[in-house]
Parts: C-alpha cells; structure tokens; sequence
C-alpha cells in the first residue's frame, strides 16, 4: 500500500487531514453548517424520478418535502456542493496524471466481480446514509467537529461494521497470503 | 459574529460563490489524499493503511478545535451553527449498515464522488448503488416509520452527555484522537512489519 | 519518515496545547455572549425597531398568515390576573430549554415577548437573541398600555382603569376584580369594535435560504 501510495504520490495524510480540518471550520464559519455528499446524489436522483415518474412523488411523503409539487430538489445547497466535488476530484486527478478509465480493485479478484460488490456496497451506503440521516461527511466529519453525540455513535458504528467484516471478506481486497 | 448568513444576502448567487468553491476544495483534497482509491479506503481495514482513520480524525479534531476557540472567543455564534440532532438507534443501525457497504464497496458517498471524477469503473458502479440504496430507502421508509423517527434526543452533543465543559470535552478527544493513532500506527507495525 | 515525524509530534503538541486551552479559557456564557453580541443588537433596542405598538399585536393576533408565538415573561401571579389569548408562560430561567424549538420555527413565525411594562420582556429578548437569534418583538408599553387601550374598565377595580405609564415599576398596575387569566375582554380585544390605532408597522418577515445544514 505504502509503495502504491509513494507511486501515485498521494499527500500525506496528515496534511489532507489538517487541510480538510480548516475547510470544514471554515464551512462552519461562512455558511453555519458543515459539509456534505450523499444529500446531493439523493436528490439528484428524486430530480430524475420526478421527471419520470412526478405523480408517484407527490404520493410519497419523504420525498414530496423535497419535490413535491412544483418544489426543485436541486434548488438545495448540497447539489452545488456535490457538483464542486466532481470538478475538484476531477482537477486534482488531471494536475496528476491520475484521470484513467480503470478499476480499482484487490489482486484476488476480477474487476467484473468487483463492479457486482461496488454496486452492492454503494447500494448499502445509500440506504444507510438515508437511516442515518447522513454520511460520512456530513455526520461524522461535520457533526463530529461539534461534538453531537448522534454522529460518534454513528461514527462507531461505521468502523465496528467495516472491521466486522473486514475478516470475512479479505478475499476482495487483501493480496494472497 | 459569524456565521453570516451570506446565503440571504447573496441569493442564488451563494450557490455558485460559496457552495461551489467549498465542494472544489472538498473534492480537490479528498483525490489528493487518495481517497479516489477504494483500495486505499478498504486497506484500512485491515491496518495496511491507515489514510482514512488519519485524515478524518485529523480534519476532525482540527476543525473542532478552530470552531471552539471562535466560539470562545465570540468570533462565531454556536447557537448558530448547525449540530446534527441526534437520532440514536436509526444513526447506529444506519452507520453499521454504511460499515458493510463500505468494506464491500470500498467507498464512502463523498469519496465515491471522486472515484467518478477520475473516471474510475468501480466507482461508478457505486454510484449507481448509492443512487439505488436511496431511491429504495426512499420507497421503503414508511414501513420502518417508528423506527425511523426513534429515540430523537434532539441536539445532543458530548459535554452534555458527560456533564463536562465543552472545552474539557475537545482535549478529550484530542487526546483520543492522538492515542488512536499512536496506538494504530504501533498495530500496524505490529501487524506487517516496520516497512517504513 | 524522519521527516515527518519532524511535524508530527510539534503538530500534535499544538493541537493537545490548543485543546487544553480551549479546556482553561471556556466557552462564553448568557451574559458574555450578550456583551460580545451588543453592539448589533443594542442598536435595534434604543431605535425602538423592535418595539412593537399594541395595535400591530392585534394584528397579528388576527392575521392568518402569521405563526405568532407570545411568550409571557411575568410572575406566576401576574399571569394568573390576566394574561393574552394563546400566550404561553415562560420565564427567564426557562428561555435556554426553548432552543431547539426556536432553530426549526417556520418562516412565517413571529415572536412577541411581553411583560408588565417593557424592562423584563426587553431583558428576556436580549437573551432569545443570543440563544437562537428568532424573529422577536417586544411589546411596546406592555400589558400596562395594553389594557389601557383595551382594558374593559367594569372588569377593573373601581379608579384602576388606566395605568400610570412615566414611572414604569414592572408591576401590573391594573387590578381585576376576578384573576381570569385569559378571559378577560381584552385577552383577546374584538378589532371590530375597538378605535384602529396609527403606528409604525414594524414586524418582517426574514427568509432563509438556508434552513438546516446536514445531508438532506
């Protein structure tokens, strides 16, 4: 991993940590609240079933509060947040040479299974994030800067789900032993 | 006294002056840190790398740290910023629920994000994932109502919880923090050897 | 590595000194959030802005459109004498607790603090505006010039029908023959039959655009 790293030269991560530390402050300091992501995809995807299929949101009250009616559920802050994160990851990848059609994935399977375990495991995240009212960014980074004891025990739970399971499915990731 | 409301005054106008420009930054330094690399990001779970543990806890702890001496020294109005209200039993089933998808799609929403932005195959697939997992939930939702709307303590935060000063709270966990990481980089070396 | 453990521990020694200073300085309190927070609120007290006349009361009291909130600051026994329609009682001590209900009020929400005279709803403003900032108004005169103008003197102890006004004492100086509470006449005056005062409207309405952080 560390020669990877070295590669690819990727920061220190002390450093994208003390970074992302004062972005986060100063998030708090100009707009009151912390950051976000999966808010964004959310309603990104309700704008898309609204233009489909609008009578069924009218019907469905969690998502009527965002597009209900002649409500736009990308008339939200975290779109715009959204849409920064995809030009910032995107420019930060050209400066480096890092911008490739490829899949990442662990030297004991094949990309195509990994495709099947991302889309399962993105689905999970985004039901989850939805239970949780929030990801990582938004209730563990954020809420976690100010101490809201809702996003440490979510925090936790996160790591305690991941370690969990980590063993059990160390084929897709660990090298061979 | 911050936070200004900007958005009232700016309008629309905040969108593109204030929100795009944070996601940027936001984006920039998640694919700087490598978190564009699901191997990276699932590496930590198994000690080989301990980015995400570093970065997060470290923007954590920095940022809290920069917000309370602004509260403190009446620079930003706490009252006034936004703390997450503390649903317990949904946010840890949730979380738990996140840990699973995490280790098994090697990203996390933001970070997926960025895997997208550099045009990488995997992360995409989670994306399309994530968008499913929501519309699902959002479909799904008012059969577990109860659950959903549970144990609501409000605006919770930690001095409240442990009946201690804020600023106690924030050397705590500094203090945490910093023992976490000393104690995983020594796992690590423990684990794989000192390959430094 | 050597080099970055260079940074590490000199980083890690400023964020554990950083954190145990914020543990001896602590956070600012009711009063110093106040003396911090003066100067943009100070202004609004001695311009009189956010004092409104009793007749924009009973105009919001009668305007659908509004979610008017009246919080009545006054002593249990004040109260019990007379006290406005849908007025809830609340005092100084109890301010704190109504947070987060203050943070998620709509935003066509008004709040109107009243007291006897101005000087205990003035000092229970100050602090809703340092706890969570809400769209409030004081009551102008109090409930003193409120039942002057609407008082029903047949309810009033004989030679109580208007209240001394210039040397304001914090008391209710009207005395009922009955403690009603709110049903008195003038807990809830009929506009329709009462003069139309001239004054200065001085409740807005603010909009947000931001209305609550977090991923949603």
């Amino acid at each position: 991993m560390k020669a990877i790293a070295e590669k690819l030269k990727y920061w220190n991560p002390y450093v994208g940590g003390v970074l992302l530390g004062v972005l986060l402050f100063l998030s708090f300091l100009v707009t009151s609240h912390g950051l976000g992501a999966s808010g964004g995809v959310n309603r990104v995807a309700v704008a898309v079933e609204d233009l489909v299929i609008p009578e069924h949101i009218d019907k469905t009250p969690y998502i009527a509060s965002m597009a209900g009616g002649d409500r736009n559920p990308l008339d939200h802050w975290i779109v715009w947040e959204v849409a920064g994160i995809l030009l910032g990851g995107f420019v930060s990848g050209m400066l480096r040479g890092r911008v490739k059609l490829q899949t990442y994935h662990g030297p004991q399977i094949s990309a195509h299974s990994r495709w099947g375990y991302a889309f399962v495991g993105g689905m999970l995240m985004g039901y989850g994030a939805r239970l949780a009212r929030g990801c990582t960014s938004s209730q563990a980074l954020s809420g976690g800067a100010v101490l809201s004891v809702g996003s440490w025990a979510f925090m936790f739970a996160v790591f305690a789900g991941g370690y969990g399971l980590a063993w059990f499915v160390r084929r897709l990731w660990q090298p061979e032993a | 006294m911050a936070p200004f409301d900007i958005a009232v005054n700016l309008g629309a106008g905040a969108y593109y002056f204030i929100y795009l420009p944070i996601g940027f930054a936001f984006g920039f330094i998640l694919e700087s840190s490598g978190f564009g690399d699901s191997r990276q990001l699932a590496a930590q779970f198994y000690f080989r790398e301990l980015r995400v543990l570093k970065v997060m806890f470290t923007a954590i702890i920095v940022a809290m740290t920069l917000i309370f001496w602004s509260t403190a020294l009446g620079l930003l109005d706490y009252d006034m910023i936004w703390v997450n209200p503390t649903y317990l039993w949904p946010g840890i089933a949730g979380g738990l629920i996140m840990g699973v998808g995490f280790i098994l799609g090697g990203y996390c929403p933001g970070t997926s994000l960025v895997s997208v932005a550099t045009l990488k195959i995997d992360g995409m697939f989670f994306l399309l994932g994530l968008v499913a997992g929501v519309v699902l939930f959002g479909e799904t939702v008012s059969y577990i109502d109860a659950f959903w709307h549970s144990s609501d303590m409000g605006t919770f935060t930690l001095p409240e919880l442990l009946h201690l000063e804020t600023g106690v709270v924030v050397f705590l966990v500094v203090c945490l923090a910093l023992v976490m990481f000393i104690g995983f980089e020594w796992l690590r070396g423990r684990l794989y050897g000192s390959s430094r | 590595m050597k080099r970055h453990l260079d940074l590490r521990v000199p980083g890690a020694v400023a964020l554990l000194l950083a954190a145990a200073g914020l543990a001896w300085h602590g956070q600012p309190d009711i009063a110093q959030k106040w003396d911090l927070l003066a100067p943009e609120f100070t202004q609004q007290l001695t311009e009189r802005e956010v004092y409104i006349d009793p007749g924009e009361l009973l105009q919001l009291m009668n305007n659908d459109y509004i979610d008017l909130l009246i919080f009545d600051v006054r002593n249990e026994s004040d109260w019990n004498q007379f006290h406005l329609v849908d007025a809830e009682h609340i005092n100084l001590a109890e301010l704190p607790a109504q947070r987060d209900r203050l943070l998620s009020l709509p935003e066509n929400a008004v709040l109107v603090v009243v007291s006897n005279d101005e000087m205990l709803a003035t000092e229970a403003w100050q602090h809703l505006m340092v706890i969570a900032r809400p769209n409030a108004y004081i009551l102008a005169g109090g409930l003193n010039l409120w039942l002057n103008i609407y008082g029903v003197p047949e309810e009033e102890v004989a030679g109580h029908g208007k209240a001394n006004l210039a040397r304001p004492d914090g008391t209710l100086r009207h005395r009922f023959t009955l403690s009603l509470g709110n049903r008195h006449a003038a807990a809830r005056p009929d506009e329709h039959r009462t003069a139309p005062r001239a004054y200065t409207a001085k409740v807005k309405l603010l909009k947000k655009i931001v209305k609550a952080g977090g991923c949603s």
